[in-house]
């Protein structure tokens, strides 16, 4: 039976997808939808949400069209997820081969870097980092990068640690291959599975950070994030609270489906990995 | 995970807050009552108001340290004195002589004399003080024919109009027998505080609370009201309007209850919101330009730019109308300066797009002219909104602007150092006189770093030759006409464009008396204020 088959037994894992399906669809489709700046101004301050068809989701103290600030924030939250968790499992995932696949004095200083990095919460991380380099999609990406790719380099470590005894990785010597090769091309993709169970970890961990910098105004000012709207909304959150709400529960409902979906995936690997 | 910090990060405020009060002093508490908790939203290290002049400084100093005089509704010439009683200008403008109060002693019981005077005037305010600086260039020596006599000599004309206008502000008066001899910058006295003031100064708990006591021996019978005042410290705006509902403190001024809550706290059964008490103390919304730029330096550019700007829309949205639209450099809160006589910037998109294609900037195929960096500045909430306002205002006429944020050191840093902008968004201060914190904003030759001054590389001799004149002249009458002349001069050149100008809002307590009873209020001496039980 499919991956995909097993998962869509799974009402979790069901609901995580769709959930996401629904946000990425919002991502994409999001200039189509709101062709305007979602920071323009749409209409009077403070309107209330549900009172104006234009304006479903009212607006903010500018007059800005909250809805469409939620469609945007998609953009910017999947986009910063994604990319920062594509970059920590690239990078964790190549070091830890390395250290794992080296051993001795190179894998002894890879695992103290990481020990270095793991000591530091990777929120103050991504927050010194962003502070001295500047807000910017970019910088924000690298600074949660920063903290997460330390988890996928020591699985990854750990799992090319059992796999280069296995009798492949023997052979694949004997003939001569080199040991770069045998590294990158024989353990690594065996490695992968388990590093990638992680991802949906990291996604949902990079979408609250990027939402808390952005809270504190660290992020980038010119576009519209799910954390400048809370921030922006907790200076009226007693006469309108639900500028802080919308864009509070989108992110509860994006962390959740990330998490969901991960949970669903790596169920219905385990079970064929058992079936098999 | 990054939620939990955040959320970590505001109760750990909150605990720090409650822990402030509770670990605030019990003794003072039983013995009197009547205590005056007030929130405080900086917490300046150096609170010597005689080195810095700024109104962070003076919410907490003013009460222990004073100035020669203050400003009052009712006075003559809006002053009501303080540790001077009587004032006058000689009129070749070469001296001023100062009458000082008999029988006033120092916290720590030495008298105080003309030599404190002429001390704080040659050693702190002349060579140290942020806005000493300008106001006394020209000091050259202070004479003490007698301990209650000070007469100030000027190398140039110094008009007397000016050195009254800048008393409340600039010459709070330092004991001369704990600063003499030292390292005044250094000088412990900045931060334990020695005054003649009705109050004080008791303890600073960093992070925690400043606490003034009762000055039993004030001059002024009757006085103070109250037997101590506690600044608490709460960074966290949303916060100060919590505490006063649960009359945890008593009063937060500087608009430290958000303008967005002030209709549902006034209310509130209890609290009174004042709107009077800053009227001395004028802030403008600003839009700085960096003239290095190219298009910004054409002048139809930054008429079109000034067109954009619907003020009507700034007032009501962003200020909620707290606020006034300005209709140039002198705001109408100073009626001896204030002229309507200046070239006046309409809201009309259709025209500021006609000057940028006069000058010469066409839409581009993406409906761009050109790009800016603008930098609002990070101090208030109202800054950082009208900075997202006008990157939109802007765009409706195809420029298009990136916002850059930084924190208050970071930006000061780009703008008034580095020169990294191209619009930036600043709230100077009116200080009763153009003369003192506003000419400086268009003057050039101001040296880089200083901060809001004309960093944006503005040269007009024409109006450098005016602020000069205006400067070194006596006559009252002449020198107002001048900065009339001087009014119209920045309206038709536009070195910066003006957008608002606001005072704040005071939230106290219906149990504070005497709130917002003079132009200086938050930075006064408090006092007559009284607290009902």
């Amino acid at each position: 039976m499919s991956v995909l088959g097993r998962l869509s037994r799974s009402p979790e894992g069901l609901f995580g997808c769709a959930i996401l399906l629904a946000l990425i669809a919002a991502a994409l489709l999001a200039p189509v939808l709101f062709p305007r700046d979602p920071l323009s101004i749409a209409g009077p301050a403070l309107l209330k949400p549900f009172t104006d068809p234009a304006l479903p989701l009212g607006t903010d103290r500018l007059g800005r069209d909250v809805l469409a600030g939620l469609v945007h924030g998609a953009r910017a939250s999947l986009a910063v997820g994604l990319a920062a968790a594509f970059v920590a499992i690239l990078f964790g995932a190549m070091l830890g081969t390395l250290a794992g696949f080296a051993g001795g004095i190179v894998d002894e200083a890879l695992m103290r870097v990481v020990d270095a990095f793991q000591v530091v919460p990777s929120f103050l991380l991504a927050l010194a980092f962003v502070s001295v380099a500047g807000a910017s999609l970019p910088v924000v990406v690298v600074s949660i990068a920063l903290g997460a790719w330390t988890a996928p380099a020591r699985l990854a470590r750990a799992e090319v640690l059992s796999i280069r005894e296995r009798d492949y990785v023997a052979a694949a010597r004997v003939i001569g291959m080199h040991p770069a090769e045998i590294a990158f091309r024989q353990i690594l993709p065996n490695a992968l599975p388990p590093v990638l169970a992680l991802s949906s970890v990291i996604v949902a961990g990079a979408v609250l950070i990027e939402a808390a910098l952005s809270f504190l105004g660290l992020g980038d000012p010119n576009i519209v994030t799910w954390g400048s709207m809370i921030a922006e909304g907790r200076n009226v959150l007693r006469s309108a609270p639900f500028l802080s709400l919308a864009p509070g529960v989108a992110l509860v409902l994006t962390v959740l489906g990330v998490y969901l979906f991960g949970e669903g995936v790596s169920e219905a690997l385990s079970s064929r990995r058992i079936q098999a | 995970m990054s939620t939990l910090s955040v959320s970590r990060r505001l109760l750990l405020q909150g605990a720090a807050a409650v822990a402030a009060l509770s670990a605030a002093p019990r003794a003072g508490w039983a013995q009197s009552g009547k205590r005056l908790v007030v929130a405080a939203d900086s917490e300046p290290k150096n609170l010597n108001p005689a080195i810095v002049a700024s109104n962070g400084v003076f919410y907490v100093a003013s009460k222990v340290i004073e100035p020669l005089a203050d400003a009052s509704f009712e006075g003559k010439d809006g002053l009501s004195p303080r540790l001077a009683t009587a004032w006058e200008g000689s009129a070749d403008g070469l001296s001023v002589t100062f009458r000082l109060r008999e029988g006033v002693t120092w916290h720590d019981g030495k008298p105080f004399t003309a030599e404190d005077v002429a001390f704080s005037a040659l050693n702190v305010w002349k060579p140290l003080q942020n806005l000493g600086r300008l106001v006394f260039a020209n000091l050259q020596d202070v004479d003490t024919p007698d301990a209650h006599t000070a007469i100030f000599r000027f190398s140039k004309p110094t008009p007397f109009q000016l050195v009254r206008n800048a008393l409340p502000a600039v010459t709070a008066v330092l004991p001369k027998h704990l600063y003499e001899g030292t390292d005044i910058a250094t000088n412990p006295a900045n931060t334990q505080l020695v005054g003649t003031g009705p109050f004080r100064f008791a303890e600073h708990k960093a992070g925690q609370y400043y606490r003034l006591t009762r000055n039993d021996a004030y001059w002024e019978k009757d006085a103070p009201r109250v037997d101590e005042i506690v600044y608490r410290v709460l960074p966290d705006r949303a916060a100060a309007a919590g505490a006063l509902e649960a009359n945890e403190i008593q009063l937060a001024a500087f608009s430290q209850v958000p303008l967005s809550d002030l209709e549902r706290i006034a209310k509130v059964d209890g609290i009174v919101v004042y709107s009077k008490g800053y009227e001395a103390l004028t802030y403008q919304l600003v839009v700085e330009i960096n003239h290095r730029r190219k298009e910004l330096a054409d002048l139809k550019v930054r008429q079109a730019i000034a067109h954009a700007i619907d003020r009507d829309f700034v007032v009501k949205t962003i200020f909620l109308g707290y606020a006034a639209a300005s209709t140039g450099i002198v705001p109408r809160n100073a009626p001896e300066f204030y002229t309507d006589d200046v070239p006046a910037y309409p809201f009309d998109v259709a025209k500021a797009n006609a000057l940028l294609d006069e000058a010469g900037y066409k839409k581009g195929a993406n409906g761009t002219r050109f790009s800016l960096k603008l930098l609002p500045a990070p101090y208030f909430s109202e800054t950082r909104q009208f900075g997202d306002y006008l990157r939109q205002a802007l765009a409706a006429i195809g420029i298009d602007a990136q916002l850059v944020n930084n924190d208050s050191a970071a930006h000061q840093k780009a703008v008034y150092t580095d020169h990294a902008f191209d619009l930036a968004v600043a709230p100077p201060v009116f200080r009763g006189d153009p003369a003192i914190s506003t000419t400086i904003l268009v003057k050039s030759g101001t040296p880089d770093g200083v901060p809001f001054s004309n960093q944006g590389g503005y040269a007009n001799p024409a109006l450098d030759a005016l602020i000069d004149k205006a400067n070194e002249t006596v006559d009252v009458a002449a020198r107002t006409a001048l900065f009339k002349q001087f009014q119209k001069l920045v309206g038709e050149d536009l070195p910066l464009i003006n957008v608002a100008e606001w005072g704040f809002i005071t939230v106290a307590r219906s149990s504070v008396k005497n709130v917002s009873n003079n132009p200086r209020w938050a930075v006064s001496n408090w006092a007559d204020t009284d607290l009902e039980s």
